[in-house]
């Protein structure tokens, strides 16, 4: 969904790999890189980039945005993969590759250099939703002039359990005012 | 005019030395203390150099007179050592009386014991206090608790090799919105199987000494140490009449967006915090006097590193070593022991040289100074640049 519009719908049934690989596909997302991410940056980056896209955000304007995301799964869905690669002594293959998703705020490394965001970025884990810190500390940054524009939201991603919720601040007001209902309304 | 935040203590520990003498005395003897290991048994121990801490954990309980039975891992060790200093160092004698945060930065943390007793743990309970000594945040706590920090803001600080320089930077904001009146600053690695495999598998760890901006550089020897710095506010420096040994003028810390493990080809994230740093310190790029540079010795690093010091200071670069050939990297502490390095170097109006280096790198015709060099020091500036691409600059002067 982007601003109300349904931009792709997966199937119920259908497993978070194939959904996501679909929703590249439908939404023309050409970025070879994509394919390499683990399943929380590739989330988070689809979710940037459609988003930063309708915003007419291009990566050569190198635009101050800050980045400051949120979930309560941190990157356990990687840990678990790179975990497995690990526990067996007759198939023991810990690979890098994997390892470097070890950690959420990865996924905000690949918006960055697919964006060229050379800006302020934070990744909190918090047990719930919490649009009361993310519109302070986003608010914050705007109003410092650390940012002009802020990226915010929630990415989550458990087993089969996803969500991506991000939404984009900016300096200058617009229809959509910037305050804690209107962010808790929209998620 | 922004004199910086007052620095009034500092202590270190170091493959080149136990405390701020015996570094500086190395530092100026040209002393390395890069050797094979000697304290890890890892199959790689004939592959790799390393910077190691000449004394034993054993050694180390002795001397902070800690009980046998504690869980401190080498990292809380050489922290709690380092930390002492610099508090002794400022001539603190009641931490109490003032509000004193500290803030200290690791990546390896408690690993060293972890991948020690990790199987053990399964088996027996002998070694399993040492799991609640794993997490990064565990030597920071020690450290407070040893100090008497109590009740004021306690942080650990992990964002790889610009962890403590990010330390040194929030301590400093900490300082001037006016938050603490006094901030101890740094931070402690050792070494650890975990960054030996992790670098080994990385290719960059070099085979013999390491050889900043070098043609024929090889690639890292990592290396374990600890250091801290007392930042105080004016206030309190004028209050108590304190001696200051050098200011926290400026720092900046920016994002390289590139790659999770590489530097940019230009150095884009090195070149933005030392923008960054230039701006908050209000000065000119012709105003350093001396860049001690990140200068890991690997092809990467030095490179990116060069290119961004050619954006920043154009056809005027200053006088710039790495002092990685003594120490070694030691990741997340290289930015204390850097400040360290950078504050004796403004002390002693000393330039230190940029050991092993033979052949120029064929990309650029910048040099770092080879030999020891006296000059009139005003202002320094230290780079950090981390994995992920988290770069910071702090700069000190006078």
């Amino acid at each position: 969904m982007l601003n109300g519009e349904l931009l792709y719908k997966g199937s119920e049934e259908e497993p978070f790999a194939d959904f996501i690989k679909m929703a590249y596909k439908n939404l023309e997302t050409d970025y070879s890189k994509f394919f390499k991410m683990d399943s929380l940056s590739k989330l988070a980056f689809l979710g940037a980039d459609v988003l930063l896209k309708h915003e007419n955000v291009v990566p050569e304007m190198e635009e101050n945005i800050a980045l400051v995301f949120s979930n309560n799964a941190s990157s356990l869905d990687t840990d678990r993969k790179y975990q497995k690669s690990i526990e067996d002594n007759d198939n023991f293959y810990p690979s890098p590759a994997v390892f470097v998703y070890t950690l959420p705020n990865i996924c905000m490394g690949e918006i960055s250099i697919k964006h060229k965001l050379y800006s302020e970025n934070s990744f909190f884990i918090f047990e719930n939703f919490n649009p009361d810190y993310l519109y302070a500390y986003s608010a914050g940054l705007i109003e410092e002039n650390k940012a002009e524009k802020v990226l915010c939201g929630w990415v989550n991603v458990d087993k089969e359990e996803y969500t991506a919720f991000l939404y984009l601040v900016t300096k200058e007001k617009t229809e959509i005012p910037h305050t804690i209902k209107e962010i808790n309304s929209r998620y | 005019m922004n004199k910086g935040v007052a620095i009034t203590g500092m202590g270190i520990i170091s493959a080149i030395g136990n405390n701020v003498e015996e570094n500086y005395s190395s530092l100026i003897s040209g002393n390395k203390g890069i050797s094979r290991i000697s304290k890890i048994n890892t199959i790689h121990k004939n592959a790799i150099m390393v910077g190691e801490i000449a004394f034993t954990n054993k050694e180390l309980e002795e001397q902070l007179g800690i009980s046998p039975d504690n869980n401190y891992s080498r990292t809380a060790l050489i922290g709690l050592v380092a930390a002492k200093e610099a508090i002794k160092d400022a001539n603190i004698l009641d931490i109490a009386a003032y509000k004193t945060g500290l803030i200290s930065a690791t990546s390896v943390g408690g690993m060293d014991m972890t991948e020690k007793y990790y199987y053990d743990y399964l088996e027996s309970d002998a070694h399993r206090k040492y799991i609640e000594g794993h997490h990064a945040g565990d030597s920071t706590q020690k450290i407070a608790e040893e100090l008497g920090v109590k009740e004021s803001l306690v942080t650990t600080i992990s964002t790889a090799c610009s962890s403590a320089a990010n330390a040194i930077m929030y301590g400093a904001r900490l300082i001037k919105s006016g938050k603490l009146d006094r901030v101890v600053v740094g931070g402690a690695d050792c070494l650890s199987k975990f960054t030996i495999n992790g670098f080994k598998t990385l290719m960059i760890l070099s085979d013999t000494y390491n050889t900043p901006f070098d043609e024929n550089r090889k690639g890292l020897n990592l290396g374990e140490a600890a250091a801290f710095l007392v930042l105080e506010s004016d206030a309190l420096v004028a209050k108590e009449n304190k001696k200051v040994l050098a200011y926290v003028k400026g720092y900046g810390n920016a994002n390289d967006a590139y790659h999770q493990t590489a530097s940019s080809e230009n150095g884009d994230g090195a070149t933005l915090a030392m923008e960054k740093a230039l701006k908050v310190a209000n000065l000119r790029p012709e105003a350093i006097d001396y860049i001690n540079a990140h200068g890991t010795a690997t092809g990467n690093n030095d490179l990116s590193e060069g290119r961004a010091i050619l954006r920043v200071f154009k056809d005027a670069v200053p006088d710039f070593s790495s002092t990685k050939p003594y120490t070694g990297h030691t990741l997340a502490a290289a930015g204390g022991i850097e400040a360290v390095y950078s504050i004796l170097a403004l002390q002693n109006n000393v330039v230190f040289p940029n050991l092993n280096f033979t052949t120029p790198m064929k990309e650029f015709a910048i040099r770092p100074q080879v030999e020891i060099k006296e000059k009139e020091l005003n202002t320094v500036l230290s780079n950090s640049l981390g994995f992920g691409g988290n770069c910071s600059t702090v700069i000190f002067s006078k």
